[in-house]
């Protein structure tokens, strides 16, 4: 089920009613929206559901072991063991095809090649995604960040909660099971004629089932900021559906599709446009996600945070995919030994983590390209920053270094997505190319333009523009909240293309 | 202060979502309906149906759907859209070079096929349909005047194969390409994308001398034809189906094109692969009976010895290469590399490769046909076919013929299977006997 479907708003809106309406019995509660989550899995294909259930409940079993062991030795055992067994279901899923035509080809520069037949399983859908929840919950077990003894359904629910499921963000264990363990929040809201018009038919089921509580309202609960989810929903489905698709199909697409067919100033916007429409893909998605949690009273940690204003690659892997970049830096940086090791095993480590979330991404060389390129783009910058020569640390504290650094690492990162997005070097190559062919702009349309531009643009916007406006909304009443992202939503819907453009995070 | 604007209640938070669902639905009941009616036939259909019909009746007179159509084509005028037909409808200049360009289309066609078409639509759907297909050689591009070649289908053009082919032909100044594909469409729902509008906007005014086909995959769904539900599979339903694709083949060659259909691939999913032998049975039946079209098998390039999904395999120059996208429907580039490379060779001959063959015949039967094609489709064997003198069977092994996967039939095919293995090695043993390719 995509988020941007008429399928998954009627879901979530049922959804959102029994949970709430579940709240007073955090089991029933728990369980349900665990069932939903697996209907929302199911959806796609029913037949992924044990290998998604498999995963959560081994890790759930190997965390509780962790916890109960007392011996160091043996958590590390049990941790490897876990690790080695959700990696080992990845690694067969993902990875089969790639690893076995790649020693071929190697196998190939040396004599002639045997023929082994090759066949690869059919990807789940957000398979790296719940595999890394599961290690998330065995690692943080295992450093006792996970004070309170884990419960399966916990786990089960950490693991394959919906909004998360298919495209993050990565969930840490450590974060996400106290909001589980917490105690209920408020009541939902009093027995309103309204709200009995629009709930009525779901009430005696529920009082049938004695889940009904008492309805009653106390004007307060922390983590709702009902006006924020409501900013997240549609700014997420604007860049979503509106700036991303637009992009891919009239730019995008057809400059990668056929690379020379096109001159210079076409390859370069649809460079640029790709680099948008990854960002407003991705970010858009997730911006979804974080909203339906809140709205379901669920903290989700950020996951974008204007990444194309990053000065720096260390920067830049702050502010893009913040989930999947601290991960790495936790789970795989941080055991290879960081940078506490001096200069050398640093590059190396940094080089390693790198190469390897290229290849998480997906199981093509063009990814571990990716991957070393910004290995290389941190280990470079590592070293340039060590340079202390007084002139040159005084420059680095100007407005015009800061915005040449900008600009200049944007277009590196540009680089790594031009690998990112062909389907082979070949493709890749031939992009860059036709950066030095001649022809004019075919593709440069007002439109086009104008969504490349808020795509880009649209992250220098100040933050306290987004808060005073979501202070500003708060004045105004629930109900003509509600009916202004109708609105919203009807106006993206209008924006939007046809039909719905594949969502480029699924493949990973 | 802040604090209380920030934080809600969550009965703000449900006065918020009821707000919404009012909202939504006055602004987007017409939608609604839409969506309902467009879902396959099953439980949920049949309540989202009525509901959202009644919500959609009900608010009627708010017109906010005429509103919405006027805005959308606003929209359209200022370029924001990419949506051919409406395009097409609201630009009057673009309007009228289609219909010069649909009446240009027309005029030329021969006689011939609308009959033989008239009575594909009806024909008995064949039993098995064959993995080697020849494409018969063309007269090479006259000097300054490039073949026009119109890519349409779904995602299984739109994945891999529009893209390699457009590549192998950007260099060559004898081929000019027109895009007319779209992911996500089909012949069996006109309801959600009717092809017969959006083809011939999306040609506007090129009018090609070859089409390619690739579309079906979508295809694998019941449908409701004046109220009635057809299922997929059942009579009735393979009636409607097998005349859409008439009408739709009809349409794609109106203006003398000839058309190139790429059959379906094996799939990965049983189940799924069922279907779309079925569908692949009923488009051979109509293409078939077609003179001025040509069946192309893909599975005969990506398909294992015995007619059956494979994703990796090992090509005759020794590397193992991926034939299949990851979700086990589109064709991998490499994949897609096959049949394009031979369909850019077919499509553009090479100057010496037509000098040996000798003069182009005459045209006939297929006089105003750009290209003189004969269908030499052989059920059960390899057929024969040289291209320029020499054989450059590069890159798939001759493999047997049949590959039909039709459920019902098995003993009938794993018969045939035998038989088209028995005249593989047949054809093997003869130099001479391997398929035609580059």
């Amino acid at each position: 089920m995509l988020f941007p479907t008429v399928e998954y708003g009627l879901f979530f809106l049922c959804v959102l009613a029994i949970a709430w309406s579940l709240y007073r019995l955090p089991r029933a509660h728990k369980a349900f929206l665990l069932l939903a989550s697996y209907a929302f899995y199911g959806f796609w294909n029913w037949t992924y559901l044990p290998l998604l259930i498999g995963i959560s409940l081994f890790a759930g079993l190997v965390a509780q072991r962790i916890q109960r062991t007392s011996s160091a030795r043996a958590r590390k055992t049990w941790l490897i063991a876990g690790v080695t067994v959700c990696l080992a279901a990845l690694a067969y899923f993902k990875y089969t095809g790639f690893l076995l035509t790649s020693l071929l080809a190697v196998w190939g520069n040396f004599a002639p090649e045997p023929h082994i037949p090759v066949a690869s399983p059919l990807l789940p859908l957000g398979v790296s995604f719940f595999v890394f929840h599961a290690i998330s919950l065995l690692a943080d077990c295992h450093r006792g960040k996970v004070k309170e003894p884990v419960k399966l359904g916990d786990a089960l629910l950490y693991v394959a909660f919906f909004p998360q499921l298919i495209a993050g963000p990565i969930l840490r264990a450590s974060r996400f099971l106290p909001q589980l363990a917490a105690p209920p929040p408020p009541a939902p809201p009093r027995s309103s004629p309204l709200s009995l018009l629009i709930f009525g038919p779901l009430y005696p089921i529920l009082c049938a089932a004695r889940y009904m509580p008492r309805l009653s309202v106390r004007p307060y609960l922390k983590s709702m900021r009902v006006n924020r989810a409501f900013l997240l929903i549609i700014g997420g489905l604007f860049k979503k559906v509106v700036i991303s698709n637009m992009l891919a199909t009239r730019l995008v697409e057809p400059v990668f599709s056929v690379p020379h067919a096109y001159g210079r100033w076409d390859t370069l916007l649809a460079i640029y446009g790709y680099a948008a429409q990854i960002y407003c893909d991705f970010s858009g998605y997730t911006d979804i996600a974080i909203g339906c949690a809140l709205l379901l009273g669920y903290r989700f940690p950020r996951n974008f945070n204007a990444p194309y204003k990053s000065a720096s690659p260390q920067e830049f892997w702050r502010r893009w995919h913040i989930s999947l970049s601290t991960w790495l830096r936790d789970y795989l940086y941080f055991p290879l030994g960081g940078s506490r090791r001096g200069s050398l095993r640093t590059c190396v480590n940094l080089m390693i983590t790198m190469l390897l979330g290229g290849l998480w991404h997906g199981a093509a060389w063009t990814f571990v390209a990716w991957g070393g390129l910004h290995g290389l783009y941190l280990i470079t910058h590592r070293l340039w920053n060590r340079m202390d020569w007084p002139p040159l640390v005084e420059a680095r504290s100007s407005t015009a270094w800061l915005w040449t650094s900008r600009i200049l690492l944007f277009h590196a990162v540009c680089v790594g997505w031009v690998f990112f997005r062909a389907s082979s070097f070949e493709i890749a190559f031939d992009v860059f190319r036709r950066l030095g062919a001649g022809g004019a702009a075919t593709l440069a349309t007002g439109p086009v333009c104008l969504v490349l531009f808020l795509g880009l643009a649209g992250q220098y916007l100040p933050q306290r523009w987004r808060n005073g406006f979501e202070v500003q909304l708060g004045r105004w009443p629930a109900l003509a909240r509600g009916a202004a992202l109708a609105v919203a939503l009807a106006l993206i819907e209008f924006l939007g293309p046809s039909g719905v453009a594949p969502f480029i995070y699924f493949q990973f | 202060m802040q604090n209380f604007k920030l934080k809600h209640s969550i009965r703000q938070m449900f006065l918020a979502v009821a707000g919404f669902v009012v909202g939504i639905s006055l602004l987007e009941s017409g939608g609604l309906a839409n969506w309902a009616g467009r879902m396959e036939p099953g439980v949920l259909r049949s309540v989202a149906v009525p509901v959202a019909a009644t919500l959609n009746k009900v608010l009627l007179p708010l017109r906010v759907g005429a509103i919405r159509e006027g805005a959308l084509d606003e929209l359209a005028r200022i370029g924001w859209t990419d949506d051919a037909a409406r395009l097409a409808r609201r630009n009057p200049t673009a309007t009228r070079a289609a219909r010069v360009s649909a009446a240009a289309r027309t005029a030329p066609a021969p006689p011939g096929p609308a009959p033989a078409l008239i009575a594909a639509a009806t024909a008995p759907v064949v039993l098995s349909v064959p993995r080697i297909t020849n494409l018969s050689p063309l007269a090479p591009v006259a000097q300054g005047k490039p073949r026009v070649v119109g890519l349409t289908g779904d995602s299984m053009m739109a994945v891999g194969l529009s893209a390699t082919l457009m590549r192998l032909a950007a260099d060559d100044h004898n081929l000019r390409i027109v895009r007319a594909f779209r992911s996500g469409t089909g012949l069996a729902r006109p309801d959600v994308f009717n092809w017969m509008d959006e083809y011939p906007a999306m040609v506007g005014v090129d009018k090609p001398d070859i089409v390619i086909v690739a579309i079906g995959a979508n295809d694998g769904q019941g449908f409701i034809v004046d109220g009635k539900v057809q299922l997929f599979g059942t009579e009735e339903w393979r009636k409607t189906y097998q005349s859409r694709v008439a009408g739709y083949l009809a349409m794609v060659e109106s203006g003398g094109a000839h058309v190139v259909w790429v059959g379906l691939p094996p799939m990965r999913l049983p189940t799924y692969n069922a279907r779309i032998a079925v569908i692949n049975r009923i488009v051979y039946t109509v293409v078939s009976h077609d003179p001025r079209a040509t069946w192309l098998s893909s599975a005969s390039f990506v398909a294992d010895e015995s007619g059956e999904f494979r994703e990796f395999a090992a090509l005759a120059n020794g590397r193992t290469m991926r034939l299949r996208a990851e979700d086990g429907i589109h064709f991998s580039d490499d994949g897609a590399g096959l049949m394009s490379s031979v369909l850019v060779k077919w499509l553009d001959p090479p100057l010496e490769a037509a000098n040996t063959r000798g003069p182009a015949k005459p045209a006939s039967s297929a006089q105003a046909n750009p290209v003189a094609i004969a269908l030499q489709a052989n059920p059960v064997g390899a057929t024969l076919s040289r291209r320029g003198g020499q054989n450059t069977n590069q890159f798939v092994k001759a493999s047997p013929a049949l590959h039909d996967l039709s459920l019902a039939d098995t003993a009938n095919d794993q018969r045939k299977l035998e038989e088209a293995k028995s005249s593989l090695r047949t054809a093997a043993a003869d130099p001479l006997s391997r398929r035609s390719l580059p």
